[in-house]
């Protein structure tokens, strides 16, 4: 008897042991990286940049779309962007006269308007300045759905079809940046996003914010370095 | 007896386990020892230390699949992405069956893409 549960010990320690040096042959394992994302503008990091209107490209649709007229698209973002530069960047902002108007309409001009924007720079001192377009879509995406079904009776799977309300919310913005010395354009870029929420009447308002809060990484990273959360595996032997 | 025997055996068997563990860190010049040292530090977030410790792998096993998918996520930790780059193809071209490396090249592909589309430029290229 207690020869049999010395073996059984003994068993179990030699098990341990090689459980003990399994991990050393283990193999894999999954990293999280945050990779380092470079600012996008060569800057010191300390200019003086002013942000100038952007063109909202969605403004003839307002007249029409009574969601669109529930926001201020130009104020809602120039705030959203003030605060965001000031918050986590240490860009110094100008502020540009209130009334001022943008030479024209047209995305392509504006990046040519040369002139208007060295002008703006030597007026205010900006060493850089944003400008762009803006648009902002509400969609109503509801409609009919398949989803699978299980029946209780004879427990098989079928497919029906469901009225799903759903509201989209397409946010698409076109940055233009210009060397105020110069008036040259620096950089052009464009992000878009995508929000879909439940429910037709959903919030134009929180659909803008969310669509910029999404945005906000890419946003920032024009003018400042940004990680971005990643997954990897590395071999341990 | 037979219980002595057993314990001996188990005994015999612990050392084995413990020499195989601290034997990966003593030889520096064999590439898994750098892979293990160097996975080990990685796990902790000392990416330009595990960097390294792949790097000599490469140096030691130029034809170590493992080294070089290891040495391209340091090196994307690091943000030397163009460098990664061309690492994760050498593992690849080495093994291309193996499902991790395929995993983490397209993973990295994918951030690559959208990196070099929006910056118009490869980083931390040579």
């Amino acid at each position: 008897m207690a020869l049999r549960s010395a073996s059984r010990r003994a068993g179990a320690l030699v098990l341990l042991a090689l459980l003990a040096a399994l991990p050393v042959s283990a193999g894999v394992a999954q990293v999280k990286l945050k990779l380092p994302l470079k600012p996008r503008l060569p800057l010191r990091g300390n200019e003086k940049i002013a942000l100038a209107p952007f063109v909202i490209a969605t403004e003839a649709e307002k007249a029409r779309d009574k969601r669109l007229q529930n926001v201020d698209l130009q104020a809602e973002f120039q705030r959203f962007l003030k605060k965001q530069i000031e918050k986590k960047t240490k860009l110094e902002i100008v502020e540009l006269p209130t009334d001022l108007k943008l030479p024209t309409q047209n995305l392509s001009e504006l990046g040519r308007s040369t002139e208007f924007w060295r002008a703006l720079g030597t007026q205010t001192g900006a060493e850089i300045v944003v400008s762009g377009s803006l648009e902002f879509r509400v969609e109503d995406r509801s409609g009919y759905k398949t989803e699978e079904y299980v029946s209780p009776i004879d427990g098989r799977t079928y497919y029906r079809q469901v009225y799903v309300e759903q509201t989209g919310f397409l946010f698409d913005i076109v940055f233009l940046v210009f060397d105020g010395r110069s008036g040259e354009k620096i950089l052009q870029d464009e992000f878009k996003d995508f929000r879909q929420t439940g429910g037709r009447r959903a919030d134009e308002l929180q659909g803008l914010f969310e669509n910029l809060f999404s945005l906000e990484n890419q946003i920032l990273n024009l003018f400042v370095a940004r990680d971005r959360d990643a997954e990897r595996y590395i071999f341990t032997d | 007896m037979r219980s002595r025997m057993f314990k001996k055996l188990a005994l015999v068997a612990g050392v084995v386990a413990m020499a195989a563990g601290c034997s990966s860190y003593s030889r520096t010049d064999k590439a898994q020892t750098q892979i293990s040292f160097g996975s080990s530090v990685a796990r902790k977030g000392l990416w330009r230390e595990a960097a390294f410790r792949f790097e000599r792998a490469v140096q030691q096993e130029p034809n170590n699949a493992r080294a070089h998918n290891n040495l391209a996520v340091a090196l994307e930790a690091e943000g030397e992405f163009a460098r990664a780059l061309a690492e994760y193809k050498r593992a690849l071209e080495l093994d291309s069956g193996d499902s991790y490396i395929r995993r983490n090249y397209a993973r990295f592909a994918e951030f690559y893409t959208s990196y070099t589309r929006t910056t118009g430029k490869a980083s931390g290229g040579p």
